[in-house]
């Protein structure tokens, strides 16, 4: 028993039309759908939180960036070779575990996750953005180098952290970039 | 589906976000998730009735499914159409894990609510009385008088035909006013 022709009355119809067509999602919520893409492989890891600006690149980035990200993981792999003869207390108080294997894991799956965030930026090649590629450029670079001063301690004498150091040196001074421009990330 | 005025005016920014998700862009992601989530978070707060557990759920699972199935989206209906879609199956499937299978029907030998249409409404009132509604009933209600689909999109979307739309959202209102007759009375707790 329906009737074809039931229409909403006029208040019925304000009323529907009241009711909100949105409501704030639950705190953290966007967070957690996020860590979930990622763990799913669906979103890349990335250098840095994503808020603000957008990430963009330019081909001449790029190449810096891969050059940046192969440096670094042999880097990694570097350290990895020489972390058996740390300290362990060091290990232990980075969280890198007990044992020579699982720091060496570790520092091979970080050097991996930094290759991949750089690695999976390299389709973004059109940009306007010149401020928030310098913030990418100089992020990357910055963990490379905290990473190569970390290689060079434990091998002073190994002359790929020492280019790595000489060269960042180098563009420091050519750059003159502000110190409040330089902020550390993520290691 | 192609709910009234739902649309968003421009569709090509969505389009070139959802390819920056393809390939892995987070802040896409973001982008689109805090475009879209406060409507589809509304949809799915009323199709679970107000569980809002269930609904956070739902909103998760609707975006996990979505950018699953991203790169096959055509475009012909708008993002956000495609999306609440998304999380109108996503609802159902939650009632089906939960085994409690949705309403699609009244009783045989039930009468629906006899109720006159009603001249004063308010929505507070309005939005309890449907989540009240049992779920088959309410999701054709929400779907058709809140987020005015046509039945032939209902029809679509919940697999039944279009005139079992009409019956439902007919003794859906006809409960919807018996509720806010008896509350309007004293008589509703």
């Amino acid at each position: 028993m329906t009737d074809p022709h039931d229409e909403l009355t006029p208040a019925e119809r304000r009323a529907f039309e009241a009711l909100p067509r949105e409501a704030k999602p639950p705190a953290g919520l966007e967070d957690r759908t996020v860590a979930l893409l990622r763990s799913r492989g669906v979103l890349a890891v990335p250098l840095r939180p994503v808020r603000g600006s957008p990430r963009r690149w330019q081909p001449a980035w790029l190449v810096g960036a891969l050059a940046a990200s192969l440096a670094l993981f042999a880097s990694g792999f570097a350290a990895g070779q020489y972390l058996g003869a740390r300290s362990a207390t060091i290990a232990a108080a980075i969280g890198l575990g007990s044992s020579l294997a699982e720091r060496t894991q570790h520092v091979q799956r970080t050097g991996s996750e930094y290759v991949a965030a750089l690695s999976s930026l390299i389709q973004e090649r059109d940009t306007s953005d010149a401020a928030a590629r310098v913030h990418a450029t100089q992020t990357a670079l910055d963990a490379l180098g905290a990473a190569a001063r970390e290689v060079a301690r434990l091998a002073p004498d190994d002359p790929l952290a020492g280019a790595v150091l000489r060269g960042l040196t180098e563009r420091r001074r050519a750059t003159q970039a502000p110190a409040a421009q330089r902020a550390v990330v993520w290691y | 589906m192609t709910p009234q005025g739902a649309a968003p005016a421009v569709a090509e920014p969505e389009r070139v976000l959802a390819e920056q998700v393809l390939a892995g862009d987070e802040l896409a992601f973001r982008q689109l998730y805090r475009r879209y989530t406060p409507r589809l978070h509304q949809l799915v707060l009323r199709l679970v009735g107000w569980r809002e557990a269930d609904a956070e759920d739902a909103v998760q699972d609707t975006w996990l499914k979505a950018t699953e199935r991203l790169g096959s989206f055509r475009w012909e209906s708008s993002f956000g159409t495609w999306l609440c879609a998304i999380g109108l199956n996503v609802v159902r499937e939650q009632a089906r894990r939960r085994s409690r299978r949705p309403e699609v029907d009244w009783p045989e030998d039930h009468d629906p609510p006899q109720a006159a249409p009603l001249e004063r409404v308010e929505p507070l009132d309005l939005e309890r009385a449907v989540a009240g509604l049992p779920e088959g009933y309410r999701t054709v209600l929400v779907l058709h008088d809140v987020e005015g689909f046509t039945h032939e999109e209902i029809g679509a979307a919940l697999g039944i035909a279009a005139g079992t739309s009409k019956s439902q959202l007919f003794w859906a209102r006809q409960a919807v006013r018996a509720a806010l007759g008896g509350r309007q009375k004293g008589s509703l707790a």
